[in-house]
């Protein structure tokens, strides 16, 4: 399946593989949410968990990711009680930052096909992409909340971005690292 | 751990209801209330909220944290609006109209009867949509899901993609404890020593990494039995089947109603206009 992200052609096929990885994906985001560590005087978290929907994006492909992001968050706010679909936008900005990593084979394929070494940086850098690009949809507060653009700017979009760039650029080449030989050990 | 959703509505009357009904009244009841700024109508829709909410039988005593953290995240977003961004404008009110209050000390943000007035009408816009979201939290039993989205029209692949989520997530999250408490045994506690940012976040990493490479080495057993079930080469069928109800009808086009309602009135610019409450224009010596 790895070779499927890495393979242009194969990016959007929907198979067993796909939904299997998209549930896990979502299911581990949404466990390991739990995990969150407020940021003091704001209205987010540092979410070492958050580094799992670029990751599950950049190894399965943008299918994967999005399900990861979209689900998964939406199954946070569930299992913490704010609704499934209260903050619907949240959930899609979660969605696109999978999805955009997930299309790292069309905008990054040096990296993406080069050495492990050079998968690991191009995790790093497609979910570093992914992260600041998705969650500009966050600004859709402006016009559902009619919240002010510097408002969002400030409480949300930056400590949001902030928090989980740390998370992807230390979590992600991690993941690419440990997952690699555990691919090759499974045949894939 | 405990981390399934909790099924806390279990019997009301609310959770009684086709699971779709809760999912689409949620989607008509947020496109309501984001086209009403006047308060008043605005209290108007947090009272049908609040009877909505009432009849999914929710204990308090179990959501009491959830409702702070609603109150104080709505509390600290409007806060912020209001005394550090708003700069004292509201949107489509010429700055000529405003009725200075004081202005906020360092800051200089002056706070207006108006700007106070968008202040109140946001925080009660976000109680109000979280008010109608929580029955989707408390009282759709958490297997109903992927049959719900189905039957709403998601493709039956990502609707069976739902339902296997909720499944995996009590076994994930043992698998996830068994990590943790693996890592307490050899010395490493995850959750203590941390201070900063980036170690918190590099903390997580003997916890986060293991636990994500045995969930997706362990999928191959999943995988290989939808495969062998040829799970995607027809229509599968559902052990759940959902049919409405006189009442489920009833509901959906009360709501329905609703939103046609405040889209007229909305169009006709009775509900679309901030209401700036007369005793602060009062107080503002206006």
């Amino acid at each position: 399946m790895t070779t499927a992200t890495l393979d242009r052609d194969r990016l959007w096929e929907v198979s067993s593989r796909t939904i299997v990885y998209s549930a896990i994906g979502a299911a581990l985001y949404g466990i390991l949410l739990v995990a969150q560590i407020p940021i003091p005087g704001s209205t987010v978290s540092v979410r070492p968990a958050f580094a799992l929907v670029p990751f599950f994006g950049y190894a399965f492909g943008p299918i994967v990711g999005f399900f990861t992001g979209f689900v998964g968050n939406a199954i946070g706010d569930q299992i913490s009680g704010w609704g499934a679909l209260t903050s619907w936008n949240w959930s899609l900005a979660n969605g696109f930052v999978g999805l955009i990593a997930g299309l790292a084979p069309v905008y990054l394929s040096r990296w993406t096909n080069g050495s492990t070494r050079d998968r690991a940086i191009g995790g790093a850098i497609a979910g570093s992409i992914a992260v600041v690009i998705g969650f500009l949809f966050v600004f859709t507060d402006a016009i559902l909340q009619g919240m002010d653009v510097g408002t969002i700017l400030t409480t949300l979009y930056l400590p949001v971005i902030i928090g989980d760039l740390i998370g992807t650029i230390i979590l992600v080449p991690i993941l690419v690292y440990a997952w690699e030989p555990v691919k090759a050990q499974l045949g894939r | 751990m405990n981390i399934a959703p909790r099924y806390l509505g279990r019997g009301s009357w609310l959770a009684r209801r086709d699971p779709r009904v809760l999912i689409l009244i949620v989607a008509l009841f947020i496109f309501t209330v984001l086209q009403v700024w006047d308060e008043r109508f605005l209290l108007l829709l947090l009272a049908v909220a609040v009877i909505y909410y009432r009849s999914a039988s929710i204990p308090w005593r179990h959501i009491k944290r959830n409702w702070t953290l609603v109150f104080v995240f709505i509390g600290l977003l409007v806060t912020v609006n209001l005394f550090v961004f708003s700069g004292g404008e509201v949107q489509g009110l010429p700055p000529g109209d405003h009725h200075l209050l004081f202005t906020v000390p360092l800051l200089g943000t002056p706070v207006t009867a108006e700007t106070l007035s968008l202040a109140v009408t946001q925080f009660t816009r976000y109680l109000t949509m979280a008010t109608i979201g929580f029955p989707v939290a408390f009282a759709i039993a958490p297997s109903d899901f992927g049959v719900a989205f189905k039957r709403l029209g998601v493709p039956e692949k990502f609707a069976f993609g739902i339902d296997l989520t909720f499944r995996f997530l009590p076994s994930l999250a043992a698998d996830f404890q068994t990590t943790v408490d693996a890592q307490r045994i050899r010395g490493f506690d995850w959750s203590a020593g941390a201070t900063g940012f980036l170690s918190r976040a590099r903390r997580s990493t003997p916890v986060v990494v293991p636990t994500v490479v045995n969930a997706i080495a362990g999928a191959e057993d999943t995988i290989d039995a939808m495969d062998l079930r040829a799970f995607g080469t027809g229509r599968r069928s559902w052990l759940r089947e959902l049919r409405y109800d006189t009442a489920d009808r009833l509901l959906l086009l009360a709501f329905f109603g609703l939103l046609v309602a405040f889209t007229i009135l909305g169009f006709m610019g009775i509900t679309s206009k901030l209401y700036v409450f007369p005793f602060l224009i009062a107080l503002a010596g206006g």
